[in-house]
């Protein structure tokens, strides 16, 4: 014979139970892709949140790209999708984007902030030139970067990734797709990166150059690190 | 620094666990791990938990499945979206942020319903996040549909459809220069203005029949109207339009069918073990005619596939197919004009072979001027002779071929870019021709002379061959292309203290409006950086190098060394924001010859032109409108700019579509430039030839001027802000002092500004 004392004992475990297992429910899938950067930890402490710069439109448009802010400068080349992200970014900043194709295959520069498109700009015009700013108004263009110290992220395409990319002083995390291009301005010592996958994810394919020159490469997955030799 | 690598010690089947348990470590950190099996203290513990936690884990993963449930359930249709616009008169640009479609089975559904299938933006294309959208132009979208994205849907009828617009950002609108009094002070035109929708951002077109049905396994059409109308200007500076969006289907067809079969006669091959062991879905790809670019993929299911495509009507839209994937061989077919009219779908079908293995193909791209400088975002495409042509040779008459295959190079040079685990890239797993033969490769990068070489997947997971044409001698896929350059430079009135004027120039076949090649970065000018003019009147000029192609037009007779024209146009800025239309005026020079090819691998030539003699200087924007008479959906028309050196010869600007053609309502035959005020230009009609019903032409038509250019000046932008001189004839004046900062970089020395901006009307 059971109790009312033991009935209401096991009411209680179980309602306690179910509460702990929605609560697992809920904590397990997110960290599937190993996220849960709570920045407790390391010696470097988070940065502010990065907004990117996506230059999007029809796929394997080429196009060359200006990428300043404040303090310094970076051009590139490019074919659409490519994600943007400026570690130590002093804004304003500004995204100037030129098709190198006389077709007319969209081009369009957005400013993701928090999940939220800040700007989009869209040009289907021959070798047209589109242009976003955040942050205010950027007056001129700064000087190249010096450093000049870039990773490229260029696979696997479109997977969704998150990276923690740090000089000796800030940490930064970025959530994005591949492929990405991450600049770093002004790092104070070395810059490393991590890459996480999720466990399906494949291989990351990723290289570091300094001033034009490729000191680090490495493929590895689901997770990869590079670092500054 | 430490790197937290340390192995798990309990196996790599639970690693996935663990590694999901493991707080993070930056490599900042010093080596350590944190793990959460600590708790494991008392056997009994473990024990009575898994007891208690049966019941509850039951009743949660029920909740998961079930949910799971829903949301696969019957996703066994794909659904294609697409939209036609219909947007105000007297817009250059009518600009809507469009995140997603969302389509429900019942016609009282609600926003926050059940039972919504939504199309989200394609990735890649409308952005790479949950946030993702696309910027449609309804003014582009008014004679032919623009495809927005292909998603699965559950089968059945769905009567309402749903367009969920950026509540925060729903698009913008560019104004030309206005005909009546402004709303407000300085509304000028040819700027940027935000759009407020009146109504909600997620706008519904309801039928009760059903707006559209689909079926198991089948591929069903959705094109969308969407029209914005009930217009009212801002009334303050910086305030926006508000507006109002209208969807609607359209009551004519608009998009034309393609179906066809693909027999694969023998077994497919499979992929060689390695990384690369998942092959493409055999599929077909419609591109636009002559070039790499999609515009829909249809899996081969059955043998068979369809497609639905953009389609101009009563003039037909050119395609090519490319089949690739599936282990099979690859083919191609151009296809005869496509309507829109579903009685006259085009049927295409494939006989194709397999290959006795698949390989791979990579390397890099590198600058044959510059040592191993890479080549970033160049273009590697595998030519292949279309069915209806199979005797086109593409090394020499790469327009006759169709681009089945296409790869890009990375920020190294290395092609291609990697794909994903489900989706290799396209130059992973091609099929080996028989008797070790090999494909035609096209190599292009702006500013380069294009390279064409035979490349031959690898036997297994290599990385392939190539060797230059009519040689039989493979190596590693490393390729230069050979460029030249244009050294220059271009007057300018410098910007006034604290302002910059950014300044790109462009060079393009001389008479055309083939652009070849853009500065990779524009050149920024100062109020003090100005260079020093080498020669002319002027005292304050741009230098600027460009890279330029050498060598003749493939598959045309050009005489060498190459002639181009050149034209330069500044990136300014209104009210802090991007100005879409510059207000500085536009520089063009003719004629410039171009450097000759490189006489040795490493020895590139550059060619130095007279500086330009026309000044870039700040004079406002302007605009110049119209309509066309007899125009077809081949009708575009050309902005022209005479150079003043040689004023017979004029420099082609830029293009715009003749809009809101027949088939529309109230059709007009509209064109529109914004170009920057106070200047003289030529404007012609620039005809496309109407494509022969039921004939594939072996190549992309040309267009063509058609018709004596016609002069246009458009009225300079009145100043304001202009200093009053004070003082008595003859003496002193004042000093100048603005009374307001300009909206714009483009302001004059004296501090005044380009004010509201006039247009001209003229017709064709």
């Amino acid at each position: 014979m059971v109790s009312v004392n033991q009935t209401m004992r096991y009411l209680g475990r179980t309602v306690g139970m179910a509460a702990l297992s929605i609560a697992l429910a809920l904590a397990l899938p997110a960290c599937n892709n190993q996220s849960g950067f709570s920045g407790a930890v390391g010696n470097t402490p988070n940065g502010p949140r990065l907004a990117s710069y996506e230059i999007v439109g029809t796929i394997g448009t080429p196009f060359t790209a200006t990428v300043a802010n404040q303090d310094s400068s970076w051009t590139f080349r490019g074919n659409v999708p490519l994600s943007v992200f400026i570690c130590n970014n002093d804004l304003p900043a500004q995204v100037i984007a030129t098709k190198t194709t006389s077709s007319t295959a969209l081009l369009s520069l957005e400013i993701i902030n928090a999940n939220h498109v800040a700007q989009l700009q869209s040009t289907s015009a021959p070798f047209g030139t589109v242009s976003v700013q955040a942050g205010g108004t950027l007056t001129s263009i700064a000087p190249p970067a010096d450093p000049d110290l870039r990773i490229f992220v260029s696979g696997p395409a479109s997977q969704k990734y998150q990276a923690l990319v740090e000089d000796s002083k800030t940490g930064f995390i970025i959530s994005a797709r591949a492929p990405t291009l991450i600049m770093f301005d002004n790092p104070d010592g070395k810059v490393d990166a991590t890459f996480f996958g999720a466990q399906d994810f494949g291989t990351f394919t990723v290289n570091m150059t300094l001033g034009g020159i490729v000191v680090a490469s490495v493929m590895q997955g689901p997770n990869a690190t590079i670092r500054q030799p | 620094m430490a790197i937290s690598q340390a192995p798990c010690s309990i196996g790599r089947s639970f690693e996935r666990l663990y590694s999901c348990l493991r707080t993070l470590v930056r490599l900042s950190q010093s080596l350590t791990q944190f793990f959460i099996d600590g708790f494991r203290v008392k056997y009994f513990f473990v024990h009575r938990t898994v007891r208690g936690l049966i019941i509850p884990l039951a009743i949660v993963l029920c909740a998961l499945l079930a949910n799971a449930g829903a949301a696969w359930a019957g996703k066994n249709s794909s659904l294609e979206i697409g939209f036609v616009g219909v947007p105000p008169a007297g817009y250059q640009n009518v600009l809507l942020n469009v995140i997603s479609v969302r389509v429900n089975s019942k016609a009282t559904a609600g926003p926050g319903n059940g039972g919504w299938q939504t199309i989200p933006a394609p990735p890649g294309v409308g952005g790479s996040n949950s946030s993702a959208e696309l910027q449609i132009d309804l003014n582009n979208l008014q004679d032919t549909p623009q495809l927005f994205n292909t998603a699965g849907v559950k089968a059945g009828t769905y009567k309402v459809a749903e367009i969920r617009i950026d509540p925060n950002i729903s698009g913008y609108l560019v104004p030309t220069c206005p005909t009546a009094p402004p709303t407000f002070g300085n509304a000028d035109g040819c700027i940027t203005y935000p759009l407020q929708l009146t109504n909600t951002n997620t706008i519904t077109v309801v039928d009760p029949n059903g707006v559209v049905s689909t079926k198991k396994g089948k591929l069903s059409q959705l094109i969308l109207s969407v029209k914005l109308q009930n217009l009212v200007a801002p009334t303050v500076s910086g305030g926006s339009y508000t507006g109002t969006v209208v969807i609607s289907a359209p009551t004519t067809p608009i998009l034309g069918t393609i179906t066809g079969t693909v027999n694969v006669t023998g077994t497919p091959a499979t992929p060689s073990s390695g990384t690369n062991n998942k092959n493409r879905k055999l599929s077909v790809t419609a591109e636009a005619i002559g070039t790499n670019t999609p515009i829909a993929t249809a899996q081969v299911k059955n043998g068979s596939y369809t497609l639905f495509l953009p389609a101009a009507n009563n003039f037909g839209t050119l395609y090519d197919l490319a089949v690739t994937g599936g282990g099979t061989n690859l083919a191609a077919q151009r296809l005869a004009p496509l309507f829109p009219l579903t009685n006259q779908s085009l049927t295409t079908d494939f006989n194709i072979g397999v290959p006795s293995s698949l390989g791979n193909l990579s390397g890099q791209v590198t600058d044959g001027c510059k040592i191993k400088q890479p080549i970033v975002g160049a273009t590697l495409a595998i030519l292949l002779p279309p069915d209806s042509n199979p005797g086109a040779v593409c090394s020499t008459d790469p327009e006759q071929c169709v681009a089945v295959l296409t790869a890009n190079t990375d920020n190294a040079g290395d092609f291609p870019l990697p794909g994903s685990i489900s989706t290799p890239p396209m130059f992973d797993n091609i099929p080996a021709l028989p008797k070790s033969g090999a494909y035609v490769m096209e190599v292009t990068a702006p500013g380069y002379d294009p390279l064409f070489v035979q490349a031959q997947p690898s036997m297994g997971n290599g990385p392939g061959g190539c060797a230059p044409l009519g040689s039989s001698t493979f190596s590693n896929c490393n390729l230069t292309l050979s460029t030249g350059y244009i050294t220059g430079s271009i007057p300018i009135s410098p910007p006034v203290p604290g302002e910059t004027t950014l300044v790109q120039v462009f060079a393009e076949d001389m008479g055309t409006n083939n652009i070849e090649s853009s500065l990779p970065m524009p050149v920024s000018i100062t109020h003090t950086n100005a260079a020093n003019c080498p020669s002319g009147p002027f005292a304050n000029c741009v230098p600027f190098t460009i890279n330029v192609p050498t060598m003749p037009i493939p598959g045309s007779m050009t005489p060498l060394p190459r002639v181009f024209d050149l034209f330069a146009t500044t990136i300014d800025l209104y009210q802090g924001a991007t100005d879409p239309y510059p207000g500085h005026s536009i520089a063009v020079e003719s004629e410039v010859v171009g450097p000759a090819p490189p006489t040795s691998p490493g020895v590139c030539a550059t060619a130095t032109p007279p500086p330009f003699t026309d000044l870039i200087e700040c004079i406002g924007h302007g605009s110049v409108q119209g309509s066309v008479s007899n125009a077809n959906l081949g009708t575009s028309v050309v902005l022209e700019k005479a150079d003043p050196a040689n004023p017979d010869n004029l420099v082609l600007i830029t293009t715009t579509p003749v809009v809101n053609q027949m088939e529309n309502p109230s059709p007009t035959n509209n064109y529109s430039f914004c170009a920057p005020g106070g200047d003289v230009y030529a404007v012609q009609r620039l005809q496309l030839p109407t494509p022969e019903p039921s004939e594939a032409p072996s190549a992309a038509p040309s267009p063509a001027l058609d018709g004596a250019p016609v002069p246009v000046t458009i009225p300079p932008a009145p100043l304001y802000n202009e200093a009053t001189p004070s003082g008595t004839p003859g003496g002193p004046t004042a000093t100048p002092t603005p009374s307001a900062k300009c909206p714009t970089n483009c302001t004059n020395s004296d501090g005044s500004c380009p004010g509201i901006c006039k247009p001209v009307i003229q017709g064709l």
